[in-house]
């Protein structure tokens, strides 16, 4: 079995822990494993670059330094820590003066020369969508998703592998194979207030509030999301009573991993969606979706 | 257009003069490689277009409008492809690219690659039976694949060749070798299938290249959403909307659902001011283009509100900024100061939604139903593969400082936006400054390769009884599947004065001229009429066979049965018979009364006159002595120069007093060029090819000058200021005086804290509503120089919109990088300059702050003032029968496509004379007057039209309405006989005198009253028959 090496990222062990493992079981699912890096660390996650660019560049560092010596390509799943390695990646193989510096911190090399990958990614190139297409046992029938990849995955301009960084694309045709009805909407990379979920709770829930607008005007019941904090903004701040927005949407949240492990008949989906802060069960119910 | 016969050229060596080959290639077929060539056919020279399209036209022909006239873009170009099209010293290769081009300056070899047709251009006549039976549907490029069209056609209806091609990736035969329906129904035998690519080598004196620009990607932009939402789309694609031959038939509607647009959005600089993608620098043009669209469109739909999103409004060039006032006080254009950073979509009504951030810094989010994207101009491609040709940053050719059309190869000349984004009045200003630089370089072989047709001496058939013979042309089925042609025929033959009727499959075709010919001796014709299409494009050719039997060519008469029968009434087949045959009936009746005309000829005076001394009328004076021929330079102060002694430096850092005494010992030096300074013009008289002009010195000594064409080349003034303190504080200067201190190291400069730059001082005001053009870049550059010399002044620069064009951007976005500080002031919130205890300061409400007033102490207030026309010009205008606009400049023949020219022949007008500019625009201007003058010049005698006006002066009242109307100046008032005499020289036939004259005195042949009558009469008395 193929083997990569993962990135689970600090979300995968509370808010999102059926993220990681929904990757985990639909990977080897399909053929393939993810091997988590071992001894990770935190990557600086959404505050260090503010707090030390050089910070911003050491706390990824350590991890491609352990992905270095593991010498396979690394899966990240986290969107925010997927931009936060990528980047760290992209500058310290461009800049030998920084490579040396977080080489004294961390006490080896930084220049992790393989590739930097989303699942999504992985999951257009090792197994492309017809393949897939054969290997769904339930169709998701029922389901009409909005997909949301957020900001961090696409940006900056020039990461993105090959998807179009306003209009990305593959995850909406991997939801149709699935056999949902994919809605088309235009804020697939519309920021979701990121990490100002604690210190702004009002313009994320203007941000994550504007977004159910406008994915209930396309007709979605629901939204499906490759990034934990994405995730855990739109679930929370989508009824904020407490301010203008009195309306509650209700709308759930998936991850595309959670839906591809329906999908897939795999065995405990059901656990996966009893963690949602939003119950997507009564919906998958409704479809018919549940056994 | 010479028709292509493959092996049957004779060797160009033939053509080989001095060394050098009276030929030129000129590469690409739109405005400028159709104005090079036409150019250059004019001044002697066989010329090769070739275009990697299937047609000529590039993308002036493509678009609906031309601003700022609001003209009908297809209309004013058409008749100058058709000029190609009927040119027999121009040959047009189609679908052909250059491999490869060697040699030197004079003799070139160039190697093409010509890919297949499909079709004989020879045999094809255009008819369009093909498409109609061809099943494979193709987007059509034309419409910028806004429509389908058939994988054979003609690429719209006046491409030029008209002839069909077939796009072999779509062909059902090319790829699966099924269909042939083409082969089938051709009727004109002119399907070939067999043709492959291939190459072929030319040899050319000279090589033009006019490739165009490539539009931006707009889906680079991926923040727009182009090809992902449905109502976004490119600039082009919006033209072709408006387009009344367009997808929706110049319906506004949206691609998404076909609703007529009521809010319609455009975003400017996309692709453009944008290093994002590479693209640093302006497209020039976007600014008008858009308001120009926004204003056809309210044109379609009245209650279209447009709103335009910019950074700045570059509204630079002649009369833009009046279009744009008037665009947004007069017609409702909204336009909004604030660039759009992304689109979203609402998904039920699939409308654009567009945020964005107002004046007052206030966030909008707003529904529109149709997003346009203001698409840049990017480098063509070939220019370096091919041509060879050092390319700058951003890929377009690389260009001389003073004259932009010199590429880095000698002999090979860049026009157009080949070489910087640019509109069509300044591409066909290059294309013309081009080709004139060629001949300057081949002049001795001018000619050398021409094809003078030979005609036999004309049948004298005065006396004779009218003979009639009538051609009534099928077109294939166009005429033919719905007139009944052999019916229109036999009617034909019993006509009086009829003496031979006869059809034919296409009239127009090759073969049918030779049997024209004969036709025409066999039966002793002395006039003859064809009953086929539109005389626009097929007079020329029947004329021309008629005169190659003999006859004279005005005796022939045109009826169009096709455009204005058979298309237009294809449904009532009977009707349409019996309008073909009244048709045919009032042209057999003109022909009956028609008379040969003579063509006039009068002589020409091979030298020039150029009036104005400055770098613009040096340059228009060795340009044509560089052609060969004498010019007379005359300069009202006492030494060369003009304005040019006031600037020190050009934006790209080159030393213009050191151009300027180049130039003026070149002119001293030049033996051709009889310089007078100290003159001024006192009087003109005569016309083209033989003018007489006083000229007189301060104290009254005078000289007559003799020559055969003028070129205006007066320059212009600055604007003295008298606001701001101008005058009454010295630390109140103008730019100019700044670059002075600058180019001489002024050390002082460098104790100045503070330095305010004013813009717009005396331009884009109620008394001068016209924008100066050259301002922005000089205080840029000003701004640059400064910063260079004393890097820890400040500099802030007040502006109203920053207006540097093309590459001028990048100077722009230095200053900023460098720390001057750019704010932004309304017109009638202007900056207030005022002494205060000893201290000179500045007060200006910022608009980009929401009209925070921003106060400086400066050391330094350095205004930025603009041109003037010269005063002189009122003077002049008279004398030369010119007119002039509205704020004082010359006033061009035609905004597009006659820039240098006026309606009077044989004066031309190029520099500041005609608008502000600047130096290098003004430089190719007096190239492009020099050329224009020259065609003249080499011309050796002017041959008149025989359809001209002639007035009787038996009956002639002398009221001289005549003398008045006449566009073209050419009806004078003959003072002693009291009657208007008409100049043939100059007449262009156009019958506005002869409509006018209250007597019936002006006549205008070819057109008398008995003719048009008859042909009345006959239109009438055919419903009775």
């Amino acid at each position: 079995m193929k083997e990569y090496s993962y990135f689970p990222g600090c979300s995968q062990l509370s808010s999102a822990e059926e993220y990681g493992i929904s990757a985990q079981e639909v990977s080897e699912a399909l053929g393939f494993r993810l091997k988590a890096l071992p001894d990770w660390n935190c990557c600086g996650a959404s505050s260090a670059h503010m707090t030390n660019h050089l910070l911003s560049l050491a706390l990824p560092g350590r991890n491609l330094v352990l992905a270095r010596q593991e010498g396979r390509d690394l899966v990240v799943i986290c969107a925010a820590c997927y931009h936060n390695l990528k980047s760290a990646q992209m500058e310290l193989l461009s800049d030998e003066a920084a490579a040396h510096r977080v080489e004294e911190i961390v006490g080896s090399d930084p220049r992790f020369e393989g590739r930097i990958v989303t699942l999504l990614d992985v999951l257009a190139e090792e197994l492309g969508l017809d393949d897939m297409e054969g290997r769904v046992k339930s169709k998701l029938e029922g389901l009409r998703p909005v997909s949301y990849y957020g900001c961090l995955m696409a940006r900056p301009r020039g990461i993105m592998e090959d998807d179009d960084p306003d209009n990305p694309a593959f995850m909406d045709r991997l939801l149709s194979v699935l056999g949902a009805e994919v809605k088309n909407w235009s804020y697939k990379t519309d920021c979701c207030g990121g990490s100002l979920s604690l210190t702004r709770p009002d313009i994320v829930a203007s941000l994550v509030n504007r977004l159910f607008e406008a994915a209930e005007e396309a007709g979605a019941n629901c939204m499906v999301t490759a990034c934990p904090m994405c995730l855990a903004n739109l679930e929370m701040r989508q009824s904020e009573k407490r301010l203008r927005y009195s309306l509650k949407h209700d709308m759930p949240v998936f991850f595309f991993t959670e839906l591809m492990g329906l999908a897939l008949g795999l065995e405990d989906v059901e656990d996966w969606f009893g963690r949602h802060l939003i119950d997507p069960r009564p919906l998958l119910a409704q479809a018919g979706l549940t056994r | 257009m010479a028709q292509r016969k493959e092996g049957a050229r004779e060797k160009a060596t033939a053509g080989k003069a001095g060394g050098a080959i009276g030929a030129v290639m000129v590469v690409g077929g739109g405005v400028g490689g159709i104005q090079a060539s036409l150019e250059l056919a004019n001044l002697g020279y066989k010329v090769y277009l070739i275009d990697s399209s299937p047609s000529l036209g590039g993308v002036m022909g493509m678009l609906d409008k031309t601003f700022p006239t609001n003209e009908c873009s297809m209309c004013i170009l058409s008749p100058k492809m058709v000029e190609v099209a009927s040119n027999q010293n121009i040959e047009v290769i189609t679908l052909a690219d250059v491999i490869s081009v060697e040699g030197q300056a004079g003799n070139f070899t160039v190697r093409l690659r010509i890919r297949p047709r499909y079709v004989d251009t020879e045999k094809c006549t255009g008819c369009g039976d093909c498409t109609a039976k061809c099943p494979s549907k193709v987007p059509d490029p034309y419409n910028a694949g806004l429509s389908k069209t058939r994988c054979i056609r003609v690429p719209f209806p006046q491409a030029v060749p008209g002839a069909a091609v077939i796009d072999p990736e779509a062909c059902l035969w090319l790829t699966k070798e099924k269909c042939g329906n083409c082969l089938k129904v051709c009727q004109a035998d002119a399907i070939d299938f067999d043709q492959k690519e291939r190459e072929e080598t030319l040899r050319v004196g000279a090589v033009i290249a006019a490739p165009g620009y490539k539009p931006f990607d707009a889906s680079r932009k991926t923040e727009y959403g182009y090809g992902v939402l449905g109502n976004v789309l490119t600039s082009l694609e919006f033209e072709r909307i408006l387009g009344a031959n367009g997808p929706t038939q110049g319906r506004v509607v949206r691609p998404t659902d076909g609703e007529e647009v009521e809010k319609l959005a455009f975003i400017q600089c996309v692709g453009s001011r944008d290093t994002t993608v590479g693209n640093g620098y302006c497209s020039s043009v976007c600014c008008m283009y858009a308001t120009k669209q926004a204003l056809i469109a309210i044109e379609h739909l009245p209650y279209i509100q447009p709103t335009i999103f910019f950074i700045d409004m570059r509204a630079y060039g002649k009369d833009f900024e009046r279009y744009y006032n008037q665009a947004s006080s007069r017609h409702g254009v909204r336009y909004v100061r604030g660039l759009i950073s992304g689109i979203r979509e609402r998904q039920r009504t699939k409308n654009p939604l567009l945020r964005y951030l107002d004046e007052e810094g206030c966030m909008h989010e707003e529904e529109f139903d149709l997003v346009v994207l203001s698409i840049g101009l990017e480098a063509p491609t070939g220019l370096a593969e091919g041509l060879e040709l050092e390319a700058n940053d951003y890929g377009f050719a690389q260009a001389d400082s003073f004259l932009p059309v010199l590429s880095s190869r000698d002999g090979i000349f860049v026009c157009g936006a080949a070489g910087e984004p640019k509109d069509i009045p300044d591409t066909v200003t290059q294309a013309t400054a081009a080709a004139g630089l060629a001949s300057q370089q081949l002049h001795r072989a001018r000619g050398s390769m021409l094809t003078h047709m030979e005609y036999p001496s004309e049948r004298d058939v005065s006396g004779e009884e009218p003979r009639v013979g009538a051609v009534i042309c099928r077109c294939g089925s166009n005429i033919g599947g719905f007139v009944d042609v052999p019916a229109v025929v036999d009617y034909a033959r019993e006509l009086p004065g009829v003496v031979f009727a006869e059809e034919r499959l296409y009239a127009c075709s090759q073969d049918a001229q030779e049997w024209i010919r004969q036709v025409v001796e066999e039966h002793g014709l002395n006039r003859l009429v064809v009953a086929s299409c539109t005389p626009r494009t097929h007079q020329p050719l029947f004329r021309e066979t008629l005169q190659s039997a003999g006859i004279n060519k005005y005796l022939f008469e045109m009826a169009n049965i096709r455009e204005h029968c058979s298309w237009v009434h294809m449904r009532e087949p009977e009707l349409a018979t019996r309008k073909a045959k009244y048709l045919v009936k009032m042209a057999v009746e003109k022909a009956r009364r028609l008379e040969p005309l003579e063509e006039g000829e009068s002589g020409v005076i091979p030298r020039a006159l150029v009036i104005g001394g400055g770098v613009t009328g040096m340059n228009a004076a060795l340009g044509l002595a560089g052609s060969g021929f004498q010019v007379y330079l005359v300069e009202k102060e006492d030494e060369l120069g003009g304005l040019a002694r006031n600037i020190h430096f050009s934006h790209d850092g080159e030393d213009v007093q050191d151009y300027l005494v180049g130039l003026v010992d070149r002119v001293e030096f030049e033996e051709l060029i009889t310089v007078f300074t100290s003159h001024r013009v006192r009087d003109v008289g005569g016309f083209v090819g033989q003018f007489k002009t006083l000229i007189a010195d301060d104290e009254g000594h005078e000289a007559m000058l003799e020559h055969g064409a003028v070129i205006v080349a007066t320059g212009g003034l600055q604007y003295q200021p008298t606001e701001y303190l101008f005058g009454e504080d010295p630390r109140v200067i103008t730019q100019w005086d700044l670059e002075r201190r600058l180019a001489e190291e002024d050390a002082s400069l460098r104790d100045l804290e503070r330095v305010v730059m004013i813009q717009c001082v005396g331009s884009r005001e109620e008394e001068r509503p016209y924008c100066s053009k050259v301002c922005c870049a000089e205080a840029v550059k000003n701004a640059l120089a400064l910063k260079e010399q004393a890097p820890d002044t400040e500099v802030y620069v007040l502006y109203r919109d920053v207006r540097t064009y093309g590459f001028r951007e990048d100077l722009y976005r230095e200053a900023r990088e460098r720390g001057v500080a750019f704010l932004r002031f309304e017109e009638e919130l202007r900056p207030d300059v005022r002494g205060l205890w000893g201290d000179l300061q500045v007060r200006v409400p910022d608009a980009n702050l929401g009209g925070e007033t921003v106060v400086f102490n400066t050391d330094l207030v350095v205004l930025s003032t603009g041109i003037l026309a010269n005063p002189d010009n009122a003077e002049l205008a008279p004398m030369l029968k010119v007119p002039r606009n509205a704020d004082g400049f010359f006033l061009e023949a035609h905004m597009k496509l006659r820039p240098v020219d006026f309606a009077t022949d044989g004066v031309f007008v190029c520099g500041l004379a005609h608008a502000p500019k600047s130096i290098e625009e003004s430089v190719a201007q007096a190239a492009a007057a020099a050329a224009r003058a020259e065609s003249i010049l080499s011309r050796g005698k002017i041959v008149t039209e025989g359809v001209v006006a002639v007035v009787d002066p038996e009956r002639c009242s002398g009221c001289r309405v005549c003398v008045d109307l006449c566009p073209f100046k050419a009806v004078d008032f003959d003072e002693e006989n009291r009657v208007a005499v008409v100049n043939s020289s100059l007449c262009k036939g156009c019958g506005t005198c002869t409509a006018a004259c209250t007597t019936g005195a002006s006549r205008l042949q070819g057109f008398r009253s008995d003719q048009i009558f008859e042909q009345i009469e006959a239109a009438a008395s055919a419903w009775w028959d």
